[in-house]
């Protein structure tokens, strides 16, 4: 197994970097919204102080984080695999003894979770200089604790993406129902407003949905801003979720794979 | 011992959705959608044994490659069962799926954007072949389709027929006892087919293995099948030897004349003319298989004749005959 992901590995490294201008533009797309909140927020703060307790350099940091976390726990499985069940390309893949989304789909987003990676590292360097954060809340143990909730959040995310990607089984408009489900997740996830800045009702809706685990919560973990009871909550909720996400999504897949017409292949 | 394809009462129905054109028709559409049944495949029956290459014929929209598609596991069928190796194709084990390929015109085995030698060692790695093995194998399909140059280009600047012979060695890496081909010569010139066969022919006698094609190319069939299937409609038409096909429902030949001097000549009274399209030099008529002799010997007492050929008339053209009547 660990040679398959090895192999895998290469292949998918060695045709990221074909695109690698398209990939450049991708990151730069989805930069536009945070670096948005991100000023827009800022200078609301700056003007009268702070908003709901937050200052300038609360949403500074907050959104800088973001960026991070947001290019960790995301995932492009929508636009990569989608089409191959609408064209029929899947077939190919359906007949080799590996699962074609949970490992070729999945080492093909981790690389390009990769080279946007080292995309973003120089634009956050600017970033930083432009809007001199003040990072002194970060602690080591903070900065740990996050990352495996950080894949968490990924694993849980990519899970939920491939189950939606999976709904293209049933019916071609697949990519409005995906986005119905990103303007969900920029909605409760903190990427839109951070959750404290919402109102009671999402907030404690969003302490039960999984989409905190994407960005708000790592942040917060990073930032230092959870008590010990917060991060324990948040573990378990990440937890109930991957389980959850496990099996909503093989049972799509099951359900998808037996309605498989592969056309025109 | 139980065969290695065993097809019962296999069928299949999509439901296809249907609308008429037009902007009402549109919006009814939207809130309640017209279903259409295409029947592709009903109620075939066929075993096949350990060994055997057998050919699965009929014309486009018969039903071959939705059949194909089932046994090698992407299509779950709407009734009846199959087995291959005693797997149950559509449950898609591992197991089931490392012993048997797929071969489907030039679907991508092979990753477009990167050389075909870095695909052909995920395969390695996909299929668990070992290190030896692998060298042997890739060494032998090497030799028979001239693959070395091919392997350090990306797969996007191969030629079709060049990209053809690395899909077909890709499928076949691992070994596969049981092989579904659909088309697996389609875009090859003529020495290229020709060498796809003699491999295939090769690969069977060697592991024994077990082969159902299609084909467009009649010479793929002639040249390796003995047994040949034929479904027409999705139903199941003619299970049985390739000469006595021939036999059964076409005992004509084609003379195939080329004349001394001109056309001008009328052969129309020898026999039924027919077109062909690949050998424009001759004129072509179609007698019983019993005139041959009668009719040879008066056109050649008759006329100038250049060149005469006698020969059996192209498969495509028996069933086409046998199931248009």
């Amino acid at each position: 197994m660990f040679l398959i992901f090895k192999r895998l590995w290469q292949v998918n490294w060695a045709e990221q970097w074909q695109y690698r201008a398209n990939l450049l533009m991708y990151l730069l797309y989805w930069l536009v919204s945070p670096i948005i909140y991100l000023a827009v927020w800022t200078s609301i703060a700056g003007v009268k102080g702070e908003v709901n307790g937050f200052t300038a350099n609360d949403f500074v940091t907050y959104y800088m984080v973001l960026l991070i976390c947001d290019q960790i726990t995301s995932n492009i499985i929508i636009h990569t695999f989608a089409y191959k069940i609408q064209d029929g390309s899947l077939s190919g893949e359906l007949v080799k003894p590996i699962h074609p989304m949970l490992t070729n789909a999945l080492v093909n987003n981790i690389a390009f979770k990769m080279l946007t990676i080292m995309g973003l590292i120089p634009i956050w360097i600017i970033l930083f200089f432009l809007f001199k954060p003040d990072f002194s809340g970060v602690t080591l143990s903070g900065v740990l604790l996050s990352i495996p909730a950080m894949v968490l959040g990924f694993v849980i995310g990519y899970l939920l993406s491939a189950a939606i990607t999976s709904l293209a089984f049933w019916t071609t408009r697949v990519y409005s129902i995906h986005e119905f489900y990103f303007a969900i997740i920029l909605l409760f996830s903190g990427q839109f407003v951070p959750l404290p800045l919402m109102p009671k009702v999402i907030q404690d809706i969003a302490q039960f949905l999984p989409f905190q685990l994407f960005m708000y919560y790592p942040i917060q973990l990073i930032l230092g801003r959870l008590s010990a009871e917060q991060i324990i909550q948040g573990y378990i909720m990440a937890g109930v979720w991957l389980v959850i996400s496990i099996l909503f999504f093989n049972w799509v897949w099951r359900e998808g794979v037996k309605r498989f017409s592969a056309v025109g292949a | 011992m139980s065969p290695t394809i065993h097809v019962q009462q296999l069928s299949k129905t999509y439901k296809v959705p249907e609308r008429e054109g037009g902007f009402s028709a549109a919006v009814r559409g939207f809130f309640k959608r017209k279903y259409k049944e295409v029947k592709a495949v009903q109620r075939v029956d066929f075993k096949i044994e350990q060994g055997e290459i057998v050919g699965f014929l009929g014309p486009n929209g018969a039903g071959k490659t939705t059949t194909l598609k089932m046994l090698s596991g992407l299509l779950h069928p709407s009734n009846g069962n199959a087995s291959v190796l005693g797997f149950t194709p559509w449950e898609l084990k591992p197991d089931y799926l490392r012993s048997m390929t797929l071969v489907m015109g030039q679907r991508n085995r092979l990753s477009w954007d990167i050389p075909a030698a870095d695909s052909f060692l995920l395969h390695q790695a996909i299929y668990r072949i070992p290190d030896n093995e692998y060298k042997q194998t890739y060494k032998e399909l090497d030799e028979l389709l001239e693959l070395e140059p091919l392997m350090k280009k990306p797969v996007r600047n191969l030629s079709l027929g060049e990209r053809m012979k690395c899909e077909i060695a890709a499928g076949l890496l691992h070994r596969p006892k049981v092989l579904f081909l659909d088309e697996p010569t389609i875009g090859l010139d003529i020495t290229g087919q020709a060498r796809i066969r003699e491999f295939l022919r090769e690969y069977n006698k060697r592991t024994g293995a077990t082969i159902l094609l299609t084909s467009h190319y009649m010479a793929d069939v002639t040249a390796l099948c003995e047994r040949i299937i034929i479904i027409h409609h999705g139903q199941l038409k003619y299970d049985g030897g390739i000469s006595d096909l021939s036999k059964k429902i076409a005992p004509f030949k084609l003379i195939g004349v080329m004349l001394a001097e001109s056309n001008s000549h009328d052969l129309s009274k020898y026999g039924e003319l027919v077109q062909n399209e690949e050998d424009w030099e001759k004129q072509y008529i179609q007698v019983k298989a019993e005139d041959v002799t009668r009719v040879t010997s008066r056109l050649l007492a008759d006329l100038p004749i250049h060149d005469i050929t006698i020969a059996d008339p192209p498969i495509e053209d028996v069933i086409e005959q046998a199931f248009n009547s």
